[in-house]
């Protein structure tokens, strides 16, 4: 029975772990850290894996538990300090869409939004995974109403990071 | 075009270059343990609780029967010590009893600014059990340096001889000490929370004021 759940749960880990991936990505800025906040979130999901109840979306579910994990419970390791920046982010732009510009544009993007607050993060995480602002507000725990204002406001500050 | 909708159409592709982990990889990393600040609460709030029962009843246990004797002394009457003891366990009780159901009460699963009262709850009922710990250590202080000035005949002998002014100077020499010490405590908690729990108090804030 354990046995099963673990294979079960290895498996959609597997087939889903990019979504912990971009977690890290938007709340480290090195490997070592990268790699220590996936190895909490993982650890938090399998925790809670026995509860899951398969009523929402594997995937729904992940969102809730990394973004806690990131937000509230991961403490930053000693080790991550001393090592080395991620480079810019690399972007696998398909070779016939191409288009100098716009690499550097996201990349750009990408800095700013590294800049954010972490529930701003958070915000901008969920946008960028298409979750409506229901989905955003049952989330993070505040109003429907409040999240559409603070998203506007993110996209704002973004926009004077980007321009300043 | 959005400059966030850019983002989101390569964010949706997962253009992102990321290291793919296979189940082999990932099997072993379900063996880590966690290192979430939940888990160093508990191992504070254990500690904690071990501490004040070892200083509040075993370890006078362990001293000297000379010593426990001049406590008695001290006291005035083995009862009062025993009575300190006894109520100490049933005070722990409802502790123990209130920092289980709200350990039991995170839940990774809730959303994100549950979880955070949550564990902040956890660490107000840890906060309670230092302050109850610290108004008894005052109160103790207190009992004792009375019944050692009005029970003990050596220190009785001595004080009658000696000036109104230097008793009040002795009482506030025992009050400012028992004080400085209280304060070293609260203010190593200060540290100790202030650390563990800023980057949770700093985002419960910036979630806090959304509802403004």
């Amino acid at each position: 029975m354990n046995k099963e759940l673990e294979h079960n749960f290895v498996e959609l880990l597997e087939k889903n772990q990019n979504i912990v991936h971009k977690v890290c990505r938007l709340y480290t800025n090195n490997y070592d850290a990268h790699n220590d906040l996936f190895q909490e979130i993982t650890i938090q999901l399998w925790k809670a894996y026995p509860k899951f109840r398969g009523d929402s979306k594997f995937s729904t579910w992940m969102y809730r538990v990394g973004l806690n994990t990131a937000i509230t419970l991961y403490r930053k390791s000693k080790r991550s300090i001393n090592t080395q920046q991620f480079d810019a982010v690399q972007f696998k732009i398909s070779a016939e869409e191409y288009d100098d510009t716009e690499e550097q544009q996201l990349k750009l993007l990408y800095k700013a939004v590294h800049q954010l607050n972490d529930i701003e993060k958070a915000l901008v995480f969920l946008y960028l995974e298409d979750k409506n602002y229901r989905e955003i507000s049952e989330t993070l725990g505040i109003s429907e109403v409040n999240a559409r204002v603070k998203m506007n406001r993110v996209k704002t500050k973004l926009r004077t990071i980007l321009n300043p | 075009m959005d400059e966030l909708d850019l983002l989101k159409s390569h964010w949706q592709k997962d253009d992102i270059q990321e290291k793919q982990l296979s189940s082999k990889d990932i099997y072993p990393l379900l063996l880590k343990k966690s290192s979430s600040i939940v888990k160093t609460l508990f191992y504070i709030s254990i500690v904690e609780l071990v501490f004040f029962v070892f200083a509040n009843s075993i370890l006078p246990m362990l001293l000297s029967d000379s010593y426990s004797e001049n406590i008695d002394v001290v006291y005035g009457n083995p009862l009062i010590m025993k009575v300190v003891i006894i109520s100490g366990y049933f005070i722990i009780i409802p502790f123990v009893y209130f920092l289980y159901k709200s350990y039991k009460s995170i839940s990774v699963t809730d959303n994100a600014k549950k979880l955070m009262e949550s564990i902040l709850k956890t660490r107000k009922v840890i906060k309670y059990y230092v302050a109850y710990n610290m108004v008894l250590a005052f109160v103790a202080m207190i009992i004792a340096f009375y019944f050692a000035v009005t029970r003990n005949s050596d220190l009785m002998l001595k004080l009658d001889g000696a000036a109104t002014g230097k008793i009040i100077l002795l009482v506030a020499i025992a009050f400012i000490i028992t004080a400085g010490f209280v304060f070293i405590i609260w203010l190593f908690y200060k540290l100790l929370y202030g650390i563990l729990l800023k980057r949770l108090n700093r985002n419960y804030e910036e979630l806090k004021k959304l509802e403004v």
